[in-house]
């Protein structure tokens, strides 16, 4: 059985924020909700890196191991999904995730918190797949129809990879090895290629 | 149980073990670097920064604009989530429940605290109807409070596996809800009593020398005690103090639209919960006092009026000033004071019917 897994690579992300975008079209995902960021780090110095974080579907997840209510699941493929139906909108899944991947749309006032919305890695939900009503709850359901997930279908730099995580683990390590071999020593760190090229 | 190992890392670690290969390759026939210089392995001085090995935070920047949205990694909330599962929650319902068996325990060996010679149906007045109103509003609502937030503390391991899923999640959204809503309420009738009782509730002289007895618990007797007595003060201070704790913990987590980062929210649940269990753990004592602990404690609460005796037993010296002042009242009087309010209601009662 496949493991479904995102990886980032911080050496090719030129931070277009497509894959952001894309998601957000694809799901029609309310204002004021994003499933990816793109974050940057050393933005505008020597050594600024960008990476595209979403929900990493853990093997353990920190939002399952807290929620009150219950409402994870986590499906054969190893993708982490959460049913809206028995979601409270409490927040704290938001405050035990890593990447800060749970969402809460503002429901009523003083921005009480909805229910929680966050990547599905386009699996959608509990419901029957693409009935409308797992579309209105968790947007399109690409797995099912064959499809990965639309941010790293459509990066144009593959700089974000979805799938397999075995076969995901053979793409990079050939990029690894060929970033090491090439004249440039390591690739794009031109601070290395100086010293070394 | 929460592991750190998880599938996200393993082509990360692929990647630094391929890095750290291949760069002592290269580096084979170089010289050694001179000290204190950096490893030159591009990625790994990134990932370290990234999961803030050094302790520091890394501020990002995104174009997504959300709480934290420039933190790429959160490195609290995994503590927190697992100090709520493995201390919180367990701790909180052992240390309940052992204060419930204690309590019930001094019951049984015990029993009623009794007044020496009985009730003598003289009585004193005590509260006055805005002082009882702003009680029993401020105990109705701490107990709704206690009941929602304890569902969503100990729901999941007690109440799930009787209810199941869709049912508990019925309850703790209806809980939440409740919660939120009444929490705004407990503040305004917190204020209410800090302003209506807090005069009376300074402490005095003679409340050392209470502590020093343990407060009538230890030994025979009763201790002497004001309009208050010192274990009545502490309980009062306890409830603003504690109280107020709660309320602001609580606006912080209720109102997520001040942009308040994750850090000040975990901190603010933590001391949410700490202080609503204390809470929690002594009102149970308070309850047991002021209800079937004590002999004649409730009527203060349910009609304003105590019994002399009582007073005499446990507030010597309010009592001295109600003998001083003529406050007693004889058991006629009393009768006559609730049969007229009785009497009133009554009236009230048929004006309505009346009216309809």
């Amino acid at each position: 059985m496949a493991r479904m897994k995102f990886y980032c690579d911080a050496e090719r992300c030129v931070e277009c924020n497509a894959c952001v975008t894309a998601c957000k079209n694809e799901h029609e995902i309310p204002w004021g909700v994003n499933r990816r960021r793109v974050v940057t780090i050393k933005d505008g110095e020597q050594g600024e890196r960008s990476l595209s974080v979403a929900c990493m579907h853990c093997s353990d997840a920190p939002c399952a191991v807290v929620c009150p209510v219950d409402c994870f699941y986590t499906t054969s493929d190893g993708i982490v999904l959460h049913d809206k139906d028995i979601c409270i909108g409490c927040g704290y899944c938001f405050y035990a995730c890593p990447f800060g991947a749970p969402q809460f749309p503002e429901s009523s006032a003083f921005s009480s918190r909805g229910k929680m919305d966050k990547c599905t890695f386009c699996a959608g939900g509990p419901e029957q797949d693409h009935s409308s009503e797992e579309t209105r709850k968790y947007g399109r359901n690409r797995l099912s129809e064959g499809k990965l997930p639309l941010c790293a279908e459509m990066c144009s730099t593959k700089a974000l990879l979805a799938g397999d995580a075995d076969v995901l683990s053979d793409i990079y390590r050939k990029r690894v090895i060929n970033r090491g071999a090439s004249a440039f020593n390591w690739g794009v760190n031109f601070n290395n290629s100086k010293l070394q090229g | 149980m929460i592991h750190r190992e998880s599938d996200v890392r393993i082509p990360t670690l692929l990647l630094l073990m391929c890095m750290l290969f291949l760069q002592f390759q290269v580096h084979a026939a170089d010289p050694p670097p001179p000290p204190g210089m950096v490893s030159t392995v591009p990625g790994a001085e990134l990932w370290r920064k990234v999961r803030q090995r050094d302790g520091k935070s890394t501020d990002g920047i995104s174009q997504v604009k959300g709480v934290d949205a420039g933190i790429l990694i959160n490195t609290q909330g995994d503590r927190w989530a697992r100090f709520r599962i493995n201390k919180l929650s367990p701790y909180g319902s052992i240390a309940l429940a052992v204060v419930f068996l204690v309590i019930v325990l001094f019951f049984v060996l015990r029993g009623k605290i009794g007044i020496d010679g009985g009730l003598s149906g003289r009585m004193v007045h005590r509260f006055s109807d805005y002082e009882r109103i702003v009680h029993w509003t401020l105990a109705i609502v701490f107990i709704f409070l206690a009941i929602t937030g304890l569902i969503l503390l100990l729901g999941r391991p007690l109440l799930i596996p009787l209810l199941g899923k869709e049912a508990f999640s019925l309850l703790a959204s209806a809980g939440k809800e409740g919660h939120n809503l009444f929490g705004p309420i407990f503040l305004i009738s917190l204020l209410m009593m800090l302003f209506s009782f807090v005069r009376r509730n300074i402490y005095e002289k003679g409340d050392l020398t209470w502590l020093l007895k343990g407060g009538g618990f230890i030994g025979e007797g009763h201790v002497s005690g004001g309009f208050f007595n010192m274990g009545e003060k502490t309980w009062y201070w306890i409830v603003i103090l504690i109280g107020l704790l709660i309320s602001i913990s609580g606006l912080v987590l209720v109102m997520p639209n001040f942009g308040q980062s994750r850090i000040i929210m975990e901190i603010s649940h933590v001391l949410h919960v700490l202080g609503a269990v204390v809470l929690i753990a002594v009102s149970i004592g308070h309850m047991y006092l002021g209800s079937f602990g004590t002999e004649g404690t409730a009527e203060g609460m349910k009609t304003g009026y105590v019994d002399i005796n009582w007073v005499e037993a446990h507030h010597d010296r309010w009592a001295k000033e109600c003998h001083e002042k003529n406050l007693v009242i004889s058991a006629e009087e009393y009768a006559r004071i609730l049969g007229k309010k009785a009497e009133s209601g009554e009236l009230l009662a048929t004006e309505q019917e009346q009216g309809k």
